[in-house]
């Protein structure tokens, strides 16, 4: 007898070719009407926006210290770029991370790539960070293709404080007036600034208006210093000069006042000083105290005293008697949050636009 | 002849058929379908939105108390444009990516404290006004201002909610 069971019959192969060509057409068109929905967009718009989000809000990594406070031959040590003055107050920028982030020691796209775009893709990128008051445009990347992924965020750049101060200042605190009998008797002089770091940190909590010497530059300018020149009255002698004997900087724990550094790196009359003290001065001083410089005193939030000492010579160059810029009777300049000393941290708008593809 | 696990001929033509009219149903069917970036337009103009108001409301220094976004509310002045032109500036600030063209309509509402404590609406600004054609996200941002609101009986702090549309033209 002929088994026929397991044969497939010819009526079977054509009714299952029919059912597969079928399919095979209906999964092809149903495939084809989706065609148009796709976006090759979605990923690098993510990207950017992600980058967006990282700049704006975050202050980066390390924290302390700073990531921009981290050498060139230091900079395998930052791990993330965030441009954010701090975690508390997203949307409020640096200047002094914006300038290290656009910093040329950074290699375009390696060194962002691994710190602030991250992922395995090599994504190329634009960044660029636009001060909308003073119209300045930093920038890194390359230059955009047609298609990319694309964020702007607004944000704040946080401004640096710093204290100018001139004639009626000097005036109105007594700063010429030395408390002897005769206030044209004395020949050295001393001009003293304190710099209260637990008062700046406790009197203004929030971070965006916070004056903090260990993580910003302060600035702080003597200004027309010849006004408080007066050696004899009358006439005023104008043969007599002044000399910048030198800058101690004075770190106070507890009651104790110990001598933490001695400054050499002021301007004078607008440039820096190269020699060693004493510098004869003209008429103003800077004095650029950064971060850096700041934290190898390790005052942390101590107290800390810059005294500046003065000479009076005539033009021998023997010391001359007179009254000079001196507040060892009236009481330390004070860096505070106060607008009349200080001019504090102001917030200028900015714009962040980050690019991907 | 056993036929035993055969599949006919018409049975195969009877599935296939079955198959194109269900493709042709689903496919004739009215459908809405969006594409997969529709929402990154919306989310970079929230955002933006969203930026605009929080710098609106942070003041520009420690020596100023109040933010500007709260001043315009306490003194009703947004009628005068500085809302609109604050806010129009913001956006619309300068930077490449998608044309800037965005328009807004904003107002704020508050506790209609302590009368009945429904919600009522103040006017603020608006760059054009809603045909309702428009595809307009909605940003907001609560402020507190010192202000005696309509109904309140006395100067005090209060909490409004301001909410802005926006939408490219």
């Amino acid at each position: 007898m002929h088994d026929e069971a397991g044969n497939l019959s010819l009526d079977f192969l054509v009714g299952f070719t029919i059912f597969l060509l079928a399919f095979i057409w209906v999964a092809t068109m149903v495939s084809g009407i989706m065609v148009n929905l796709q976006s090759s967009h979605i990923d690098y718009d993510a990207v950017a926006y992600r980058t967006g989000v990282i700049l704006v809000e975050d202050p980066g990594w390390p924290a302390s210290p700073a990531w921009e406070l981290y050498g060139d031959n230091q900079k395998f040590s930052i791990s993330r770029f965030g441009l954010a003055v701090s975690k508390e107050s997203p949307g409020i920028l640096s200047q002094d991370k914006i300038n290290r982030f656009f910093c040329t020691s950074f290699i375009y796209p390696d060194d962002y790539q691994s710190r602030v775009i991250f992922g395995k893709y090599p994504y190329r990128f634009n960044i660029s960070v636009t001060d909308l008051t003073t119209l300045r445009n930093q920038s890194v990347g390359d230059v955009l293709p047609d298609e990319y992924g694309y964020i702007r965020r607004l944000a704040k750049i946080k401004t640096d404080s710093n204290a100018t101060i001139g004639p009626s200042y000097y005036i109105a605190h007594n700063y010429n007036n030395t408390g002897t009998p005769s206030d044209f008797n004395v020949t050295q002089h001393q001009f003293s600034i304190l710099i209260n770091g637990t008062r700046l940190l406790g009197d203004q909590r929030n971070p965006a208006y916070q004056i903090d010497p260990n993580t910003e530059p302060i600035m702080i300018n003597l200004t027309n210093l010849n006004s408080t020149l007066w050696v004899k009255r009358p006439p005023v002698n104008p043969a007599t000069k002044i000399s910048l004997t030198g800058i101690n900087v004075y770190v106070q724990h507890g009651n104790t006042l110990s001598l933490a550094n001695t400054w050499k790196i002021p301007y004078i009359d607008g440039k820096s000083v190269s020699q060693v003290p004493p510098w004869p001065v003209i008429d103003n001083i800077s004095l650029m105290i950064d971060p850096y410089n700041f934290s190898i005193m390790s005052a942390g939030y101590s107290n800390v005293y810059f005294n500046l000492t003065f000479n009076l010579m005539n033009n021998a160059g023997t010391s001359a008697n007179g009254s000079f810029l001196n507040n060892t009777f009236s009481g330390p300049f004070d860096y505070n949050y106060n607008g009349a000393n200080v001019t504090q941290p102001q917030l200028d708008d900015a714009v962040v636009e980050v690019a991907a593809w | 002849m056993n036929e035993r696990g055969q599949l006919y001929t018409i049975e195969g033509v009877a599935a296939g058929l079955i198959m194109l009219l269900t493709a042709y149903m689903i496919v004739g069917a009215t459908t809405v379908y969006t594409p997969g970036d529709a929402h990154i337009s919306d989310m970079q103009l929230e955002v933006l939105g969203s930026d605009a108001l929080t710098m609106m409301d942070t003041p520009a220094n420690s020596t100023v108390a109040e933010s500007p976004l709260r001043q315009m509310i306490e003194n009703d002045s947004y009628g005068g444009g500085q809302f609109k032109s604050m806010f129009m500036n913001y956006t619309n600030a300068s930077g490449y990516g998608p044309v800037h063209n965005i328009q807004f309509s904003a107002n704020y509402s508050y506790v209609n404290y302590p009368v009945d404590n429904s919600i009522q609406t103040g006017w603020i600004n608006s760059s054009r006004s809603l045909t309702g054609g428009e595809h307009a996200v909605r940003v907001t941002k609560w402020v507190i201002v010192y202000k005696q609101l309509p109904g309140d009986t006395k100067i005090e702090n209060r909490a409004v909610l301001v909410e802005v549309l926006l939408w490219r033209d």
